[in-house]
Protein backbone atom coordinates (compact mmCIF):
# COMPACT_ATOMS: atom_id res chain seq x y z
CA UNK A 1 0.00 0.00 0.00
CA UNK A 2 1.37 3.41 -0.89
CA UNK A 3 1.64 6.35 1.50
CA UNK A 4 -1.32 8.29 0.21
CA UNK A 5 -3.62 5.29 0.47
CA UNK A 6 -2.31 4.64 3.94
CA UNK A 7 -3.08 8.23 4.89
CA UNK A 8 -6.60 7.79 3.59
CA UNK A 9 -7.12 4.59 5.54
CA UNK A 10 -5.97 6.47 8.64
CA UNK A 11 -8.33 9.37 7.94
CA UNK A 12 -11.30 7.06 7.47
CA UNK A 13 -10.26 4.71 10.25
CA UNK A 14 -9.84 7.49 12.79
CA UNK A 15 -13.27 8.78 11.91
CA UNK A 16 -14.91 5.51 12.86
CA UNK A 17 -12.71 5.04 15.94
CA UNK A 18 -13.66 8.45 17.24
CA UNK A 19 -17.29 7.51 16.68
CA UNK A 20 -16.92 4.32 18.67
CA UNK A 21 -15.02 5.67 21.67
CA UNK A 22 -16.09 9.26 22.23
CA UNK A 23 -18.62 9.89 24.97
CA UNK A 24 -20.62 12.04 22.60
CA UNK A 25 -20.69 10.82 18.98
CA UNK A 26 -18.11 12.56 16.83
CA UNK A 27 -19.62 14.58 13.99
CA UNK A 28 -20.19 11.91 11.36
CA UNK A 29 -19.95 12.56 7.65
CA UNK A 30 -23.09 14.09 6.25
CA UNK A 31 -24.71 12.92 3.00
CA UNK A 32 -23.30 15.85 1.03
CA UNK A 33 -19.78 14.84 2.06
CA UNK A 34 -20.42 11.14 1.51
CA UNK A 35 -21.70 11.84 -2.00
CA UNK A 36 -18.59 13.93 -2.66
CA UNK A 37 -16.26 11.15 -1.49
CA UNK A 38 -18.00 8.47 -3.56
CA UNK A 39 -18.06 10.71 -6.63
CA UNK A 40 -14.38 11.62 -6.16
CA UNK A 41 -13.43 7.93 -5.94
CA UNK A 42 -15.22 7.35 -9.25
CA UNK A 43 -13.54 10.30 -10.96
CA UNK A 44 -10.13 9.10 -9.77
CA UNK A 45 -10.65 5.66 -11.25
CA UNK A 46 -11.90 7.10 -14.55
CA UNK A 47 -8.83 9.35 -14.76
CA UNK A 48 -6.54 6.40 -14.07
CA UNK A 49 -8.38 4.39 -16.75
CA UNK A 50 -7.94 7.15 -19.33
CA UNK A 51 -4.23 7.24 -18.60
CA UNK A 52 -4.11 3.45 -19.01
CA UNK A 53 -5.87 3.70 -22.38
CA UNK A 54 -3.22 6.18 -23.52
CA UNK A 55 -0.27 4.20 -22.22
CA UNK A 56 -1.04 0.48 -22.30
CA UNK A 57 -0.76 -1.82 -25.30
CA UNK A 58 -1.89 -4.89 -23.40
CA UNK A 59 -5.29 -6.12 -24.64
CA UNK A 60 -6.49 -7.31 -21.21
CA UNK A 61 -5.30 -4.19 -19.40
CA UNK A 62 -7.06 -2.00 -21.96
CA UNK A 63 -10.29 -4.00 -21.65
CA UNK A 64 -10.10 -3.62 -17.88
CA UNK A 65 -9.50 0.13 -18.15
CA UNK A 66 -12.46 0.49 -20.52
CA UNK A 67 -14.63 -1.35 -18.01
CA UNK A 68 -13.47 0.91 -15.16
CA UNK A 69 -14.20 4.06 -17.17
CA UNK A 70 -17.61 2.79 -18.29
CA UNK A 71 -18.79 1.48 -14.89
CA UNK A 72 -17.64 4.42 -12.80
CA UNK A 73 -19.08 6.92 -15.28
CA UNK A 74 -22.45 5.12 -15.06
CA UNK A 75 -22.44 5.17 -11.25
CA UNK A 76 -21.32 8.80 -11.12
CA UNK A 77 -24.05 9.83 -13.57
CA UNK A 78 -26.53 8.13 -11.26
CA UNK A 79 -24.99 9.87 -8.23
CA UNK A 80 -25.25 13.27 -9.93
CA UNK A 81 -28.88 12.65 -10.84
CA UNK A 82 -29.59 11.63 -7.25
CA UNK A 83 -27.97 14.64 -5.56
CA UNK A 84 -29.79 16.89 -8.02
CA UNK A 85 -33.08 15.22 -7.17
CA UNK A 86 -32.38 15.51 -3.45
CA UNK A 87 -31.25 19.12 -3.79
CA UNK A 88 -27.93 18.27 -2.16
CA UNK A 89 -24.68 19.96 -3.18
CA UNK A 90 -21.73 17.57 -2.79
CA UNK A 91 -19.38 19.02 -0.23
CA UNK A 92 -15.59 18.81 -0.33
CA UNK A 93 -13.98 17.40 2.81
CA UNK A 94 -10.64 16.07 4.13
CA UNK A 95 -11.31 12.50 2.94
CA UNK A 96 -12.03 13.65 -0.62
CA UNK A 97 -8.93 15.84 -0.54
CA UNK A 98 -6.81 12.98 0.73
CA UNK A 99 -8.15 10.70 -2.01
CA UNK A 100 -7.53 13.29 -4.72
CA UNK A 101 -3.98 14.18 -3.65
CA UNK A 102 -3.06 10.50 -3.31
CA UNK A 103 -4.39 9.81 -6.79
CA UNK A 104 -2.53 12.75 -8.31
CA UNK A 105 0.74 11.46 -6.85
CA UNK A 106 0.02 7.97 -8.14
CA UNK A 107 -0.81 9.25 -11.61
CA UNK A 108 2.52 11.09 -11.76
CA UNK A 109 4.37 7.94 -10.70
CA UNK A 110 2.58 5.87 -13.33
CA UNK A 111 3.24 8.47 -16.03
CA UNK A 112 6.97 7.78 -15.70
CA UNK A 113 6.54 4.06 -16.45
CA UNK A 114 5.93 2.25 -19.72
CA UNK A 115 5.36 -1.22 -21.18
CA UNK A 116 4.80 -4.12 -18.82
CA UNK A 117 6.22 -2.15 -15.87
CA UNK A 118 3.40 0.35 -16.36
CA UNK A 119 0.77 -2.39 -16.80
CA UNK A 120 1.80 -4.12 -13.58
CA UNK A 121 1.95 -0.89 -11.58
CA UNK A 122 -1.42 0.32 -12.90
CA UNK A 123 -3.16 -2.95 -12.08
CA UNK A 124 -1.47 -3.23 -8.66
CA UNK A 125 -2.66 0.28 -7.86
CA UNK A 126 -6.16 -0.59 -9.02
CA UNK A 127 -6.21 -3.52 -6.58
CA UNK A 128 -5.02 -1.28 -3.72
CA UNK A 129 -7.34 1.59 -4.63
CA UNK A 130 -10.45 -0.58 -4.86
CA UNK A 131 -9.53 -2.27 -1.59
CA UNK A 132 -9.25 1.09 0.15
CA UNK A 133 -12.53 2.39 -1.26
CA UNK A 134 -14.27 -0.88 -0.32
CA UNK A 135 -13.07 -0.44 3.25
CA UNK A 136 -14.33 3.15 3.30
CA UNK A 137 -17.69 2.24 1.79
CA UNK A 138 -18.43 -0.66 4.13
CA UNK A 139 -16.80 0.80 7.25
CA UNK A 140 -17.76 4.45 7.10
CA UNK A 141 -19.74 5.73 4.12
CA UNK A 142 -22.62 3.24 3.97
CA UNK A 143 -23.22 3.16 7.76
CA UNK A 144 -23.14 6.98 7.89
CA UNK A 145 -25.44 7.63 4.92
CA UNK A 146 -28.84 8.95 6.02
CA UNK A 147 -30.78 9.04 2.76
CA UNK A 148 -32.08 5.61 1.72
CA UNK A 149 -31.50 6.16 -2.00
CA UNK A 150 -27.93 7.32 -1.40
CA UNK A 151 -27.34 4.29 0.84
CA UNK A 152 -28.71 1.98 -1.86
CA UNK A 153 -26.50 3.54 -4.54
CA UNK A 154 -23.47 3.19 -2.26
CA UNK A 155 -24.35 -0.46 -1.66
CA UNK A 156 -24.43 -1.10 -5.41
CA UNK A 157 -21.17 0.87 -5.58
CA UNK A 158 -19.63 -1.43 -2.97
CA UNK A 159 -20.61 -4.54 -4.93
CA UNK A 160 -19.16 -2.92 -8.04
CA UNK A 161 -15.89 -1.97 -6.35
CA UNK A 162 -15.57 -5.48 -4.85
CA UNK A 163 -16.08 -6.95 -8.28
CA UNK A 164 -13.53 -4.62 -9.84
CA UNK A 165 -11.08 -5.53 -7.10
CA UNK A 166 -11.48 -9.22 -7.91
CA UNK A 167 -11.11 -8.53 -11.62
CA UNK A 168 -7.97 -6.48 -10.94
CA UNK A 169 -6.56 -9.28 -8.76
CA UNK A 170 -7.12 -11.85 -11.52
CA UNK A 171 -5.49 -9.49 -14.01
CA UNK A 172 -2.52 -8.89 -11.69
CA UNK A 173 -2.03 -12.67 -11.48
CA UNK A 174 -2.04 -13.03 -15.25
CA UNK A 175 0.54 -10.24 -15.68
CA UNK A 176 3.09 -12.00 -13.47
CA UNK B 1 -46.83 -6.32 -29.99
CA UNK B 2 -45.33 -9.72 -30.72
CA UNK B 3 -42.38 -8.86 -28.48
CA UNK B 4 -44.74 -7.88 -25.71
CA UNK B 5 -46.61 -11.13 -26.01
CA UNK B 6 -43.36 -13.04 -25.84
CA UNK B 7 -42.35 -11.06 -22.80
CA UNK B 8 -45.67 -11.61 -21.01
CA UNK B 9 -45.52 -15.24 -21.93
CA UNK B 10 -42.03 -15.35 -20.51
CA UNK B 11 -43.06 -13.70 -17.27
CA UNK B 12 -45.97 -16.07 -16.85
CA UNK B 13 -43.75 -19.00 -17.60
CA UNK B 14 -41.10 -17.78 -15.19
CA UNK B 15 -43.59 -17.45 -12.37
CA UNK B 16 -44.92 -20.88 -13.17
CA UNK B 17 -48.38 -19.51 -13.91
CA UNK B 18 -48.55 -20.94 -17.39
CA UNK B 19 -49.25 -24.65 -17.65
CA UNK B 20 -47.06 -26.13 -20.39
CA UNK B 21 -49.99 -28.03 -21.92
CA UNK B 22 -51.98 -24.90 -22.86
CA UNK B 23 -48.84 -23.41 -24.40
CA UNK B 24 -48.48 -26.26 -26.84
CA UNK B 25 -50.28 -24.59 -29.75
CA UNK B 26 -48.44 -21.25 -29.40
CA UNK B 27 -44.94 -22.55 -28.86
CA UNK B 28 -43.36 -25.58 -27.27
CA UNK B 29 -40.51 -23.70 -25.64
CA UNK B 30 -41.16 -21.75 -22.47
CA UNK B 31 -39.30 -18.52 -21.75
CA UNK B 32 -37.60 -18.11 -18.38
CA UNK B 33 -36.54 -14.60 -17.49
CA UNK B 34 -33.60 -13.78 -15.23
CA UNK B 35 -33.59 -10.14 -14.15
CA UNK B 36 -30.26 -8.43 -13.45
CA UNK B 37 -30.20 -5.39 -11.17
CA UNK B 38 -27.88 -3.76 -8.65
CA UNK B 39 -24.91 -5.94 -9.48
CA UNK B 40 -26.71 -9.26 -9.13
CA UNK B 41 -28.66 -11.91 -10.97
CA UNK B 42 -32.22 -12.22 -9.67
CA UNK B 43 -33.90 -15.49 -8.64
CA UNK B 44 -33.07 -18.45 -10.86
CA UNK B 45 -35.95 -20.09 -12.74
CA UNK B 46 -36.82 -23.66 -11.84
CA UNK B 47 -38.29 -26.40 -13.98
CA UNK B 48 -36.30 -25.37 -17.04
CA UNK B 49 -36.26 -28.02 -19.77
CA UNK B 50 -33.86 -28.48 -22.64
CA UNK B 51 -35.21 -26.47 -25.59
CA UNK B 52 -36.71 -23.74 -23.37
CA UNK B 53 -35.53 -20.15 -23.72
CA UNK B 54 -33.50 -18.50 -20.97
CA UNK B 55 -33.66 -14.72 -21.22
CA UNK B 56 -31.58 -12.23 -19.24
CA UNK B 57 -32.98 -8.72 -18.79
CA UNK B 58 -30.51 -6.12 -17.57
CA UNK B 59 -32.28 -3.47 -15.48
CA UNK B 60 -29.03 -2.23 -13.99
CA UNK B 61 -27.21 1.01 -14.89
CA UNK B 62 -24.11 -1.10 -15.64
CA UNK B 63 -23.20 -3.32 -18.57
CA UNK B 64 -23.15 -7.02 -17.67
CA UNK B 65 -22.89 -10.37 -19.36
CA UNK B 66 -24.10 -13.92 -18.90
CA UNK B 67 -21.07 -16.01 -19.75
CA UNK B 68 -21.04 -19.79 -19.41
CA UNK B 69 -18.20 -21.29 -17.38
CA UNK B 70 -17.84 -24.01 -19.98
CA UNK B 71 -17.93 -21.53 -22.85
CA UNK B 72 -21.21 -22.66 -24.43
CA UNK B 73 -22.70 -19.15 -24.39
CA UNK B 74 -21.59 -15.56 -23.86
CA UNK B 75 -24.41 -13.00 -23.86
CA UNK B 76 -23.50 -9.30 -23.66
CA UNK B 77 -26.08 -7.17 -21.89
CA UNK B 78 -25.88 -3.41 -22.12
CA UNK B 79 -27.97 -1.42 -19.59
CA UNK B 80 -31.66 -1.95 -20.44
CA UNK B 81 -30.94 -4.74 -22.92
CA UNK B 82 -32.08 -8.36 -23.02
CA UNK B 83 -30.47 -11.45 -24.47
CA UNK B 84 -31.51 -15.07 -24.76
CA UNK B 85 -30.26 -18.57 -25.35
CA UNK B 86 -31.91 -21.91 -25.98
CA UNK B 87 -31.27 -24.07 -22.95
CA UNK B 88 -29.39 -27.32 -23.30
CA UNK B 89 -29.56 -30.03 -20.66
CA UNK B 90 -27.20 -29.88 -17.73
CA UNK B 91 -26.12 -27.54 -14.97
CA UNK B 92 -25.46 -24.15 -16.50
CA UNK B 93 -22.98 -22.23 -14.39
CA UNK B 94 -22.52 -18.67 -15.61
CA UNK B 95 -20.92 -15.43 -14.49
CA UNK B 96 -20.45 -11.84 -15.58
CA UNK B 97 -17.18 -11.48 -17.47
CA UNK B 98 -16.92 -7.85 -16.31
CA UNK B 99 -17.88 -8.47 -12.70
CA UNK B 100 -16.54 -11.85 -11.56
CA UNK B 101 -18.35 -11.59 -8.21
CA UNK B 102 -21.62 -12.09 -10.15
CA UNK B 103 -22.22 -15.83 -10.48
CA UNK B 104 -25.26 -18.10 -10.76
CA UNK B 105 -26.36 -21.58 -11.81
CA UNK B 106 -29.46 -22.81 -13.61
CA UNK B 107 -30.37 -26.49 -13.76
CA UNK B 108 -31.80 -27.60 -17.10
CA UNK B 109 -33.57 -30.97 -17.19
CU1 LIG C 1 -21.56 -7.43 -14.50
Amino acid sequence: MNKSLFALVLTLGLGSLAGAHAATPAPALNDAQIAHIAYTAGVIDITAAKQALQKSHNKDVRAFAQEMARDHAAVNDQALALVKKLGVTPQDNPTSKSLASGAAAEQKKLAALSGSAYDKAYVANEVAFHKTVNGALSGTLIPSAQNAELKSLLETGLKLFQSHQMHAEHLAQSLK
Amino acid sequence: MFRMMILMFGLLAATGGFPPASAASAAKARVHVIVIDKMQYGPMPTGVRAGDIIEWTNKDILEHSATARDGRFDVDLKPGASGRITATAGTLAFFCKFHPTMTATVVVE
